[in-house]
Formats: C-alpha cells, structure tokens, sequence
C-alpha cells in the first residue's frame, strides 16, 4: 500500500534522512518511532509529496507522491506535526474548506467525529488551544474516510481521556480496513493500536518489527521500595539486572522476564513499586547499543 | 484553476482588497474635487511649476501642468500615488499568497487536497490579478463619477485618454505582479520574500523617479520597468503602445510562468 524506499535527504549541515526504507501493508497499522529530530516529520513530508527525496522513492498504491501530484491525495488523510490553519477562520470554516477542496464529505461522518472528539468547531481557531487544534486536524484527516491516513504525531496535545478516543477512533478505522502510518516518540502510545513499527535514529531506520517482538525486547524500569534495608540488600544479590539504588529504592531493569521479577520482589516485604517512565533510546537500548557499536 | 481555493482566497483577502481599492476611489475623487480650486490659479501655478528645476516637474508628472483636469489627474494620481498604491498592493498580497502559506505551513493542507502545486499557483495568481483588476476597475469608475460629480458633463471628459490611463497603469502592475509573485514562490520564509520583492520593485521606482530627475542619470529610468508607464505621454498621446504591451505583458507572463513552474518542482519545508 505505502512503500518508501532508500529515501535519502541531507540538510545543509548534515541531519538528515538517509536510506529510508519500509513497507506498509493495506489494513495495517504502522508506527514511526523515533526520539526528538530523528527525522519522522522529514520522512512523512517525503510521503506527502511535499519534499524531492534525493535518491529513493516513496509510492502510495501505485503513484510516485512526488512525481504524481494531485493523484494520490484523494484516498489519503493527513495530520501535520505542526498544525498551521489560514488565518481568520473557525474550526467550521476550515473543515468547510477542507470538503470543498475534497470535492465534497460525509457530512454526517464529520459531525459525528466532531461529537466525539468534543470540541466547538465555532470557535476561531486562533483562540483555540493546542489540543483543540490537534482535534480539527484529526477531523480533517478522518472526514474524508480515505485509505490511508498519515498522522505526525497525533495524540501530542491531547489529554488521556482524548488520547483514548484518538485510539478507539483510529482501531475502528483499522477494523473497516484502513491503513495507518503514524509517528511518535513514545512506544506506549503506539503499541496498543500498531501491528508493526520502525524506529528510527539520527535519520537512520535502525529496526522495522512486529509489535510483540518489540514488546518483548522492550525494557522496563522498576522502582521498589523496601521496608526494610536488609530486605534490599538481599534483593540486590538475587541476581536480577540491578540499574541503581539508593537507601531503601531500588530500581530493576526487566526484558521480558517478568516471571522472575515478580517471583523474587514476592520474598520480601515491600512498601511500593513504580513504573519508572523511559525514554526511547532506554527502552529499546538494544537496538539503539548495536547500532553504537557498528 | 481550483474553484474552491480561489473562492476561500477571495475571501480571505477580500477586505484588504477592498479597502486598497476604496481608499484608491477615493483619493482620486478627492483629486476631481480639489482640481476646481487648483485650476482658478492655474496660472501661477504653471508659473511655479516653470520656476522649478525642469527634472523636478517631470519626476512628478507636472509637465503637462494644471491647464486642464487630464493634466492634472494624469500626473497628480498616475504619475505617483496610484502607483504607490499599486506598487504596496503587489508586493504585500503576493508575499501573502504564496510565501506565507509555506512559511506558515497551511499550504501542507491545501496540498494534502487532491489538487496539484501547478493548480494550487495559478489560483493564487488569479486571485493576485483579480484584485489588480478590481482596484484598477473601481478606481475608473471612481474616476468617472468624479468627473460628473464636481468638473462638469461627462461628455466633455476625454474618456480614451483616461481609459488609456487606466489600462498602462493595469499593465504596468501586471509585470510588477509577475515579478512579485516570483519572489513570493521561490520563498520559504515570508519576511524575506516581503524584503526582496519590496527592494526590487521600489528600487524600480526610484530609478525611475532618479532617472526623470537628473539629466545625467537618465539612463536610470530606461532600465525601470516603471518608465514603461508615462501618465503624462498617454495623455498627450504621445506614448507608442505597442512595444509598451509587448513589454509588459511578456514580463508579466514570464514571472508568473517562471514562478508556477519553479513552485512545482522545488521541495518545500511544511
Ligand atoms: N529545513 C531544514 N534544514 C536543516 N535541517 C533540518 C531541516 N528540517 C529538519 N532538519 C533537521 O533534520 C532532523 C530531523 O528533523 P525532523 O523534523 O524530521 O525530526 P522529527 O523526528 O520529526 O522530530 P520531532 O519528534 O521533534 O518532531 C533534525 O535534526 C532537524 O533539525
Ligand atoms: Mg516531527
């Protein structure tokens, strides 16, 4: 459905993309991970055709987005990284002009994505907050019910409850067959919809994986509190992957064994435990030291 | 074309269109209104104007002087601030149209539509010279009804002349937009494109203004496209059309071909 292929672009001052390449399947749901500059929104704005890759392609079904402008945007939907709207109009007004330039929407679709998203689409969207603006963005992405729908980090600015809905929205739209490219730089927020993910580093695809493969490999850090500083000490030696400690704290790295974890934190009295919230490069330290070390 | 792209565009700029066209109308009436008064002391006046270093009078469009009401409208309005007017409108709407959508980023919208980068410049041309078109048009009529209002009778007004006026001063802003719409293409940030199109189309009416003025350097004038617009030879009629024209429209047209086609191909940061 979606192939980007050795899709390469060097800024002046070398960051960049570099040989990008991966598949989408249709119906398929497909995460872009990668940290703050990694090249996501570069990447996608190769996908849409915005910016001439400098080797490489990017094909949407069976049209090059760069050469074949005007073609493929019927059946795809998109949400920019950073929403810009023409000034001087209200969430309506925008949405309006999105259908017209579509030829025409769902009008009963529409307002139903409004209802649930929950936000007065007759407010001037200059005095709207970040996340209302993230919700007509997503609006106009899904209005059209297109075949591909391509979101640069979609839930960024939306509270919990939002972020819940964005994902109902979005498991629904893949229930009806929908095919999903959506970039983020939290491995929590994508894998409770994504089916596979890349992840990309410094511009460079450093894994594309079946999300259970990721969810296995993926690191989590937890922080136990002991009652008492013996306890911890005999919980130092029990052999688990020990990232620090400090008085009574001790904070365990657990791969997917977390079997053990629970069977050794069981012989001891304990106070509290923790999910110590990571960062990219910490949760997928394994892809992100082998690349290192190439 | 894009229907509904030039619709919402229309809309958009509707008011500033509007207003530069209503403030133009009404400056030129305020020129019929005020030319009465002006011409019961014509004469000294004229003697003035003869006093006055001869580039002088000619930078401002005084030397057909305040003898009749074409004279004075030709140079008084055509000669500068119609021009200036003009001038303003051009480079302002065309960085608007363009170069702020990218910088912005609402032009990733427009092209997530199924439309293509061509379709979407020829719009925002042809909203740029709908409103040439509009201030220009309303400014004649302006020009009409000032002339029934305080002169006299409308077939005493030397229509041709004043149509003409009309016409070179359309032409002129029409290669002005070509250039501007250029500038505003080629751009990714709408300062800068404001910046540049400001200094080109200015400098072209300095040179031209410095041209007039000294004798020395006349040559000045005759690498401005604004020396292509003479108010007061129309008016005389002693300007040589044809060439004019040609000139004109073929750099009007080849800025906006040139901009539509490099906003195609080039790779925009949205
Ligand atoms: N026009 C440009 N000129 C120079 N460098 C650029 C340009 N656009 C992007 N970059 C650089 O390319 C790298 C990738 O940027 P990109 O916006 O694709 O990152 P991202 O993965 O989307 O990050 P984020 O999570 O912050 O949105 C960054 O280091 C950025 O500074
Ligand atoms: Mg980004």
């Amino acid at each position: 459905m979606l192939t980007v292929s050795h899709v390469t672009k060097v800024f002046p001052g070398g960051k960049g993309i570099f040989d990008v390449s991966f598949t989408v399947e249709k119906g398929e749901v497909f995460g872009f991970l990668g940290p703050n500059g990694a090249g996501k929104s570069t990447t996608i704005r190769h996908i849409m055709g915005f910016m001439k890759p400098e080797k490489g392609y990017v094909r949407i079904k069976d049209y090059d987005t760069w050469k074949d402008q005007g073609q493929f945007q019927k059946q795809i939907g998109y949400l920019p990284g950073e929403i810009a709207f023409m000034e001087g109009m209200t969430g309506r007004s925008f949405l309006d002009f999105m259908s017209s330039l579509r030829g025409g929407v769902n009008q009963q679709r529409r307002a139903e994505l409004v209802k649930r998203l929950q936000f007065d689409d007759r407010t001037p969207i200059r005095k709207m907050s970040k996340g209302m603006k993230q919700k007509v963005g997503i609006v106009a992405a899904f209005m059209h019910e297109p075949e591909v729908i391509i979101l640069d980090e979609p839930t960024s600015g939306l509270d919990p409850l939002m972020q819940k809905v964005f994902i109902e929205l979005v498991l629904e739209e893949k229930a009806k067959g929908t095919t999903f490219l959506m970039s983020s730089h939290s491995f929590p927020e994508i894998e409770r919809t994504c089916d596979r993910a890349a992840i990309i580093k410094d511009g460079r695809i450093i894994a594309v994986k079946n999300i259970h493969e990721l969810q296995a490999v993926q690191r989590k850090l937890f922080e136990v509190t002991f009652e008492n500083e013996a306890d911890r000490d005999a919980f130092l030696g029990s052999g688990l992957k020990i990232d620090s400690f400090k008085d009574k704290q001790v904070r365990v790295s657990v791969q997917g064994d977390y079997d053990r974890f629970t069977q050794e934190a069981a012989k001891y009295r304990i106070r509290s435990i923790d999910v110590f919230t990571l960062n990219l490069e910490d949760i997928f330290m394994d892809y992100y030291d082998r690349e290192g070390r190439d | 074309m894009n229907m509904p792209l030039y619709g919402q565009m229309l809309k958009n700029h509707m008011r500033t269109m509007t207003s530069y066209a209503f403030g133009s109308a009404f400056y030129i009436l305020l020129m019929f209104w005020i030319y009465p008064s002006m011409a019961t002391q014509s004469e000294s006046l004229n003697a003035l104007i003869e006093s006055m270093p001869e580039g002088l009078g000619k930078a401002f469009g005084l030397e057909n002087g305040f003898g009749s009401i074409d004279a004075f409208i030709s140079g008084e309005y055509y000669g500068l601030l119609f021009v200036l007017i003009l001038s303003i409108f051009s480079i302002m709407t065309s960085t608007q149209l363009m170069a702020r959508l990218v910088d912005q980023g609402s032009m990733g919208y427009l092209l997530s539509a199924p439309t293509t980068r061509i379709k979407v410049a020829v719009t925002q041309a042809a909203v740029l010279l709908t409103g040439l078109l509009m201030i220009t048009l309303v400014t004649t009529l302006a020009g009409y009804g000032g002339y029934a209002w305080f002169i006299g009778n409308l077939s005493d007004f030397d229509s041709n002349g004043f149509l003409l006026l009309n016409l070179g001063a359309f032409l002129l802003f029409f290669a002005v937009c070509g250039l501007s719409f250029l500038i505003s293409a080629v751009s990714n940030d709408e300062k800068k494109a404001l910046g540049i199109a400001g200094i080109v189309v200015f400098g072209f009416f300095s040179l031209n203004l410095v041209g007039k003025i000294s004798d020395q350097l006349s040559w000045m004038q005759h690498i401005s496209l604004f020396s292509l617009f003479n108010p007061a030879g129309i008016v005389k009629g002693t300007v040589s059309w044809t060439p004019v024209v040609i000139i004109l429209l073929a750099i009007g047209m080849a800025g906006f071909i040139a901009g539509i086609t490099i906003f195609r191909k080039r790779s925009l940061l949205l």
